[in-house]
């Protein structure tokens, strides 16, 4: 058989093969898929894993005719899969279909029916039901349109003795959670977001990051001079960089914190909530050299089942997290080929599809789920409305794709938990370092040893005692007598 | 000989329970070779603990990453500090009029970890059967190890070189410091060795690449 021949066959085993196994999952790309991805081990090392996402396509804006994107900066997909572009570099929005075919483009508005239009805006959000909301950073404003495109109400800058007098509003990124309340993003505001009812009223700042001092640096400024203080560079507190809002109304915020949490959880009073229960915290990479210095996440997106994903400015990766904040998987790097970026600025969700864009490039790149990746979303999905059986299931097939996974051991363990297999079920948690999980089994497992060997267990004990008694009985009369004797 | 082995068995015991009896009768009463053998057994044992303890301690205590563990570095650890201590010691209590000798230090030192061996290792195999909320009784008794072996360091260096108390806090806090000194010593030396050996290392590979 010629070498070529073969090698077809080959592929098409194992793409037969893929189908077989995974053929009722949502067309995944082949099985056998690249393996030059990692993640981090329980130990803190980087392993290799299979890549769970793989660059299929790029969009540009001008495949269907249409102009191309310039410094895009946002991007987000509707429930319906249709496609929003926030082309600041032409000041339009462009909606496209799942397809990426441009269905609309919005690039003004009538207000008091007059002609009003965006300048250089860098962000929006749009709600399930097609409204939008534009971050019109140019104008200083925020600008609410409904899914027609018609303005139905414009959020300026704020009248509030929260605000110094000198305030210049600069909104950068906006949300809008189910209730209609504005979070909007903006910049140079160190309190954390600013907040507006759905009237478009500013009532609070929730969510502040703290101040982070460098000791260097505080002992330098407890040594200058008070003029040199003045000169010197104020601590603030780190400002945030992007955010989402998942179905419950949580916002899901990513900053350039070096040595606070990058990623935060906000409930409605602005607490942080996000669970960090892997092995390490969310915070994109956790090995890097001191030079480079640690990931710079500049978007987050939340999708279903508590899952999120964070992109790393510095290094072109998104990093994926499950709700308890295990790192599922890593994909995307800086670089000049397909799956690879410049200036990456966003990274949305749609469906098993995930979008990067890229502000530089003006390129929208789609990232297509893997066999590995498809199942593993699909076990943590199923982890999470609480189907263990199926997710054990899933993550036994994720194990077998990737051993390095040490997080899916776990959910093996504690399907085997529920099924009353106590000894292996240990066994696995102890394989995925979960000390937590590990004692639950263990316990019932060594309750169970300890019920099962009852008998023999007391009856050497008492035999035991009973033995040791006669011996000391034994001693006690002897030297008795052997005193007796000198006597 | 049997007398003199079940002696060196029960000696050691007897000194952790009634250290100032104990470290005293091992300055005074018995045969210093007897003594001595018996240290280098108790610090043998002490690093076969450790050994086995980074390797057999249950998983709920155990940190070490089983890929990682070197036995012969787990034995360094234990070897490299009593030498260095004792060395500190004897350094400095001889300028401070102490009355030990050097096999005294090293007998006492080694006398006074007997705690470490005894608490921990039947923990190695207890560890093994807790569960998580057991782990402070684990963690309970390695501080109680750790808390009696210093006592009885402190004892045993007041007993071998006849210090009042406070001298003997002022001596171990000064060793500790000689220690680090050491330690930076050795440091330096192995680091101008290396770059002393590389050096000479370029110039034979330039000769002999030239020649």
């Amino acid at each position: 058989m010629p070498k070529k021949t073969r090698k077809t066959c080959r592929g098409l085993l194992l793409t037969l093969f893929g189908l077989m196994i995974f053929g009722q999952a949502a067309e995944p790309v082949a099985a056998g898929e690249r393996q030059d991805s990692y993640n981090y081990s329980a130990w803190g090392k980087a392993v290799p894993a299979p890549a769970a996402y793989e660059a299929t396509q790029l969009i540009n804006g001008s495949e269907f005719g249409g102009t191309a994107f310039k410094e895009p900066s946002d991007l987000q997909v509707a429930e319906d899969g249709r496609v929003y572009v926030l082309d600041s570099g032409n000041n339009r929005i462009v909606i496209l279909d799942d397809k990426f075919k441009p269905l609309h483009v919005i690039d003004g508005f009538k207000r008091e029916g007059q002609a009003d239009g965006f300048e250089n805006p860098q962000g929006f959000y749009v709600t399930e039901d097609g409204q939008m909301f534009i971050a019109d950073t140019g104008h200083a404003r925020v600008v609410h349109l409904d899914a027609k495109g018609e303005l139905v109400k414009i959020v300026e800058k704020p009248q509030s003795e929260l605000l110094a007098a000198d305030f210049q509003f600069k909104p950068l990124k906006v949300v809008v959670d189910p209730s209609d309340r504005i979070y909007v993003m903006a910049e140079g505001v160190f309190d954390g977001f600013m907040e507006f009812g759905s009237d478009g009223v500013f009532t609070s700042f929730i969510g502040a990051n703290r101040v982070e001092v460098d000791p260097a640096e505080y002992l330098w400024k407890r040594l200058a001079t008070r003029e040199q203080r003045s000169r010197m560079v104020m601590f603030t507190p780190t400002e945030f960089t992007g955010f989402d809002i998942d179905d419950e109304g949580f916002i899901y915020a990513a900053s350039a914190s070096r040595n606070g949490e990058p990623i935060k959880k906000l409930n409605a009073q602005g607490a942080d909530i996000l669970r960090r229960q892997g092995y390490y915290r969310p915070q994109g990479d956790m090995l890097y050299d001191n030079a480079k210095g640690p990931s710079r996440l500049i978007d987050i997106d939340v999708g279903d089942s508590d899952m999120y994903s964070v992109l790393d400015a510095k290094t072109g990766r998104v990093f994926t997290y499950n709700g308890d904040g295990y790192l599922l998987y890593v994909f995307g790097e800086r670089g000049n080929r397909l799956g690879q970026f410049d200036t990456p600025v966003a990274i949305e969700r749609s469906g098993e599809r995930m979008l990067v864009l890229d502000r530089a490039l003006g390129e929208i790149t789609q990232f297509d789920v893997t066999a590995y990746g498809s199942t593993l979303n699909e076990a943590t999905r199923s982890y999470y409305i609480g189907d263990e059986e199926r997710a054990a299931e899933l993550f036994q097939q994720t194990a077998a794709l990737n051993a390095n996974l040490d997080y899916a051991y776990a959910g093996i363990g504690k399907a085997l938990l529920r099924q009353d297999d106590y000894a292996q079920s240990a066994e696995y948690f102890k394989r995925s370092m979960d000390k937590d999980g590990y004692s639950k089994a263990f316990l019932l497992h060594r309750k169970e040893l300890m019920r099962q060997h009852f008998s023999w267990i007391m009856t050497t004990l008492l035999l035991g005692a009973a033995v040791l008694a006669v011996v000391h009985f034994a001693r006690k009369r002897k030297g008795r007598a052997v005193y007796a004797r000198i006597k | 000989m049997l007398a003199s082995s079940r002696q060196a068995i029960r000696h050691p015991l007897h000194v952790i329970f009634h250290p100032f009896e104990g470290f005293w009768e091992l300055k005074y009463e018995h045969h210093p070779k007897t003594i001595r053998n018996t240290a280098l057994v108790i610090l043998a044992l002490l690093a076969i603990t450790t050994v086995l303890k980074a390797q057999y301690s249950g998983f709920l205590v155990n940190l070490n990453n089983p890929n990682e563990l070197n036995s012969l570095m787990e034995i360094v650890y234990v070897l490299v500090p009593v030498v260095f201590w004792c060395t500190a010691n004897w350094s400095l209590t001889t300028l401070m009029d102490g009355e030990g000798k050097f096999s005294e230090i090293f007998a006492s030192t080694c006398f006074a970890l007997v705690p470490l061996i005894v608490i921990q290792f039947p923990w190695i195999w207890l560890s093994q059967g807790i569960s998580l909320e057991e782990t402070s009784f684990y963690h309970f008794f390695n501080a109680l190890a750790a808390a009696w072996s210093l006592y009885l360091l402190f004892v045993g260096n007041m007993t071998v070189h006849q210090f009042t108390p406070g001298k003997t806090l002022l001596t171990m806090f000064l060793t500790v410091v000689a220690m680090g000194f050491m330690a930076f010593l050795c440091l330096l030396f192995f680091s101008l060795i290396q770059q002393i050996t590389s050096f000479v290392y370029t110039i034979y590979q330039e000769l002999v690449l030239r020649g």
